[in-house]
This record gives C-alpha cells, structure tokens and sequence, in this order.
C-alpha cells in the first residue's frame, strides 16, 4: 500500500470519467446470442434479497441446453462484440463491456481498494464471519479488530460444507467487509479490506479528501 | 464395540444384502461397479465409547497422518456411543446421548467441484434410504439433507472441509447424528425431534443400523463418482433425460418439493423470504419462485416448512 496517493490525479481522472467498465466476459463455452445491443440501458440484479436477475446480456447454448446471463450492474453497454454473434465461444471470452456510473460511495470505495489490502473469496460461496471475529466485530465493531496471517476469519459455506477460510494477508485492522451473510459472493471478489494500524490515518484522509473533493464538483 | 460393525462386517453386509438390493432397484446399471467406487466408505471403522466430538477426533487424526507426511485413509468412520461436546450448526444445540447413532466420516476429496456439491445430498439420501428399510417409510428429507419424520427431526449432518498445511489435500469431515435409542430430548429440542423407537415402536440394534447407513452411503458416494465418470465421456448424466442419478432419488425421497418454504441462510434466527420450492437443479440447487413471482437458484441455506 502506497502512502502517496496522487489525490489530485485520482480525483481528476474521476471526475472526467466518472464511470466503472465492466467487462462481461463467456461464463461457459457455448453458442452465444446477445440480448442487448450497443447503447442498450441494463439494470443490475433487484429485489431485496438480489433474487431478480439482471437485463439479459446474452443466452449461451451447450448442449442444447440454453443458459440466460443477466447483467452483474447497471448501466449502458459501451461495446460489445457483434461479430460473435452466433458463434460458438469459449469461456472466459470477453463479449461486451458495461460503462457503471459511479456514486461518490463507490468512488470512496474504489479508491480504498487501491489502498487497502483485499482479502478475495476463494470459491462462490456464502461467507460469514468466524465465531470468534463475530463475537470481537460486536464487542468493538468492525474497525477495531485486527486479524493476522493464519487467522480463521471466515467460515465458506456452500450447500451446507463449511470450510475455514485462514487470512493469509498482511497484518492489520478490518476497514470494509464486502460480503453480506446470506449473499453469494463471487470466486476472487473481495471479502473484505485491511489495512495496518498506522496506515488507518491515511484512509481516513482519503474518505475526507473525496467526500470534500465530490461535493464541490 | 461389537463383531459386526467393522470393515470386515461392513463389506459382508453390502455383498450379502445391499448388492442384491440395488440389483433389484437399478437394474440397467452395474450395482457391483457402483459399490466398487464407493467402496472407500468404510475402510476403517473406529468405535468408541464417549468423544468430545467424533469431528474433533476426526481432525486430530487428519493432522497426525499430515505430520508424519503419510496418507489418510479415505472413508474412515468414527463412531461414539455418546458425545460430550456435540452441536448442530451455527450456535444450535445437537443433544448426543447414548442410543443414537453419531460419528463422522473422513473423506479425501477427488471429486470435481460439480460432484463435490452433491456430497450433502448422498447422505440425506442414504440416511432416508435407511430409516424406510427400518420401518420409518414416511420419513423424508428435507434440503439440503435433513432426515425428517411428520416434520420432526431424525438426523442431522455436517460437513466441514480444510485443505491439509503439508499435503494439501482437501478432506471433507462428514458428521452425522441420527436419533435411534435416544427418546429424551431437552426441552428446546422436545417438539422438534423424535428418535427412530419412538416411530417404530422398538428398541433399535444401533450396529446393525450403522451397517445399514454405511452401505447405503457407499453406493450412494459411488454413484457421485459413477456419475462424473459417466457424465465426462456422455456430456450427461445417466438417468432418463440425461438426469444425475443420485439427484432423482433425492427427488424420490423428498417432499421439499412445491412446498411453501422460508428460506434464509440461518433460517432460525435469519430468515430471508418465502418462496415455494419449484424443485432441484441437477447440480443440486435449490429452485425457488418467490412471491414476487420471481425465480431464483440458492447453494447454501436451509428451508422450514410452512
């Protein structure tokens, strides 16, 4: 983690684009057909559990057997791959790109990744928690524990097999959880954000920095 | 500890009754090819009279084969006549004095992910399989597997999974607690459980259970893997429609099916949403349209009946 975080540079280039590009790439090998077109406005997953899918981006086909792939986030298709159109696609094959327009809390977010060490999910599962982080998080709240390489932070949970997840990271306190109990979280998506004690000074300068700096944009 | 409940009497019992059995049941498959790859259930048989936790003792034995660099042996079963330190999942109480059936299973994974997830389902599916064959013919199983009876609880299981720091195997530690002997609950558990007596009427022989359970586990595990073989050369699985064979007999065994259901990840103290339950997907997910009119496809969490 870097202590000299080009402010002005970060902040410039979001507000000139203030936008996330969201890659959306074959989920299998298959037939692919697109749902949506260049320019097309795609809703993220609603409802209040993230139960309702998201715009259908593109049906993929293996085996006759067809699959619906729904937008991950809101916004507008930015490009996408006509040319595959039909065509039979191996997963991981980028198909399109989704252009997110950012809130100022996802700014502050996407900064604090860059600064924060992230901890990803090692499978899609649900997570929660351990017992004994659970029980600090409620004494102290979340800020004020500090886990250390070898810890058992986690327990992954996936059709009912819970596995320990130990935190292999550097040192430091629990800044941003990302997960929700109950919610499944992607392989390689954050779990949560940590950084070291000394270093908690400097992200808060950054949420102060940007909540400042957005306001007056 | 008994003569029968040993590997020895464990491979009698599926020769001599559940081979036969199945023969009966699956009579386009080769049963005696099945148990071959399930035959790991069982390789070794511990019993004892007390354990703190039989997945306790299952992790200590996992850690000293990894600190002598040697390998565990897969299918390893533990079993205790009463356990001290029982629990259920989360912070819920599982009560496991003398009379039940509790113990754990060690299992070295070499399933592919898509297998690996339908290890919960074998278990429910066998422990079901079970109960019907000892005179509980309405028990069901509700997903993932809990074992019920009139919607009481009959069995219980839980799975943990570590990778091993020298090996780096992934060993999958199956608990398994089913009410056989035991009639007296406590009182939180009281209106929710019942034991296999009480149903029938009789006291149970627990080895003689246990030999039952263990057979079916092993043609159900070798199903999984019967399967996977099966799915990697066909691009599908052996049942009618290229459906997996072990998820139909869950579908057999299972009332959970278009049943009004509240669902949560802890669905005790966090209950998420209603929803009916539409069915199970071949990857064992259940399907789910909530009121919203909505559909959606959960991993992990449990439902309750309503």
């Amino acid at each position: 983690m870097s202590k000299d975080l080009h402010f002005d540079e970060i902040l410039s280039k979001y507000r000139s684009d203030p936008y996330d590009y969201v890659d959306i790439f074959a989920t299998q090998t298959g037939v692919v057909e697109f749902q949506v077109e260049k320019g097309s406005a795609v809703d993220a997953p609603g409802g209040e559990w993230g139960h309702i899918p998201g715009t259908a981006l593109y049906q993929i086909t293996r085996e006759r057997n067809p699959k619906m792939i729904g937008a991950p986030i809101n916004g507008i298709v930015s490009e996408i791959r006509a040319d595959l159109e039909g065509s039979f696609v191996e997963s991981g094959e980028r198909l399109m790109t989704i252009r997110h327009p950012l809130k100022k809390k996802e700014i502050i977010e996407n900064i604090l990744k860059e600064v924060l060490y992230l901890f990803p999910a090692p499978e899609k599962a649900k997570y929660f928690f351990a017992m004994d982080i659970q029980s600090r998080i409620d004494k102290k709240g979340v800020r004020e524990v500090i886990v250390k390489p070898g810890d058992e932070i986690l327990t992954m949970s996936l059709m009912k097999r819970d596995t320990p997840v130990i935190y292999a990271g550097e040192e430091g306190v629990i800044h941003s959880v990302y997960f929700k109990p109950g919610v499944s979280v992607e392989q390689g998506e954050p779990l949560i954000g940590v950084c070291s004690m000394d270093k908690v000074p400097l992200i808060q300068k950054v949420i102060t920095r940007v909540k400042a700096e957005w306001d007056n944009m | 500890m008994t003569n029968r409940l040993n590997v020895q009497g464990l491979r009698n019992y599926i020769t001599e009754r559940e081979i036969p059995l199945r023969k009966r049941d699956y009579a386009g498959l080769d049963v005696e090819i099945i148990f071959r790859k399930g035959g790991f259930i069982g390789s070794n048989i511990e019993c004892f009279s007390e354990l703190d936790r039989t997945m306790h003792y299952g992790r200590s034995v996992i850690n000293q084969f990894e600190r002598l660099g040697d390998s565990v042996v897969s299918g390893s079963v533990i079993i205790a006549e009463r356990l001290s330190g029982s629990k259920g999942r989360f912070t819920r109480s599982w009560y496991a004095p003398s009379g039940g059936l509790w113990g754990s299973i060690i299992y070295v994974n070499t399933l592919l992910p898509a297998s690996k997830l339908l290890i919960p389902l074998a278990l429910g599916v066998s422990c079901c399989e079970a109960l019907h064959e000892w005179g509980a013919a309405e028990a069901e199983v509700r997903w993932i597997n809990d074992v019920l009876f009139h919607e009481q609880k009959l069995a219980g299981f839980l799975l943990e999974s570590h990778r091993g720091v020298e090996s780096t195997e992934e060993y999958i530690l199956i608990g398994f607690g089913i009410n056989l002997n035991n009639t007296t609950f406590p009182s939180e558990l009281k209106k929710i459980a019942v034991s296999l007596s009480e149903i029938i009427g009789d006291t149970i022989e627990r080895d003689d259970f246990a030999l039952c359970f263990l057979a079916k586990l092993a043609f159900n595990f070798g199903l999984i893997c019967h399967e996977e073989d099966y799915y990697l050369v066909h691009q599908q699985y052996q049942g009618v429609g290229g459906t997996h064979l072990l998820v139909n007999r869950w579908r057999e065994l299972s009332q959970s099916i278009g049943r009004d259901v509240v669902f949560g990840f802890d669905v005790v103290t966090r209950p998420q949403y209603r929803a009916k339950v539409m069915g199970i997907a071949e990857d064992g997910g259940l399907m789910m349209q909530l009121e919203d009119g909505s559909t959606t496809i959960e991993y992990s969490g449990e439902i309750r009946y309503l």
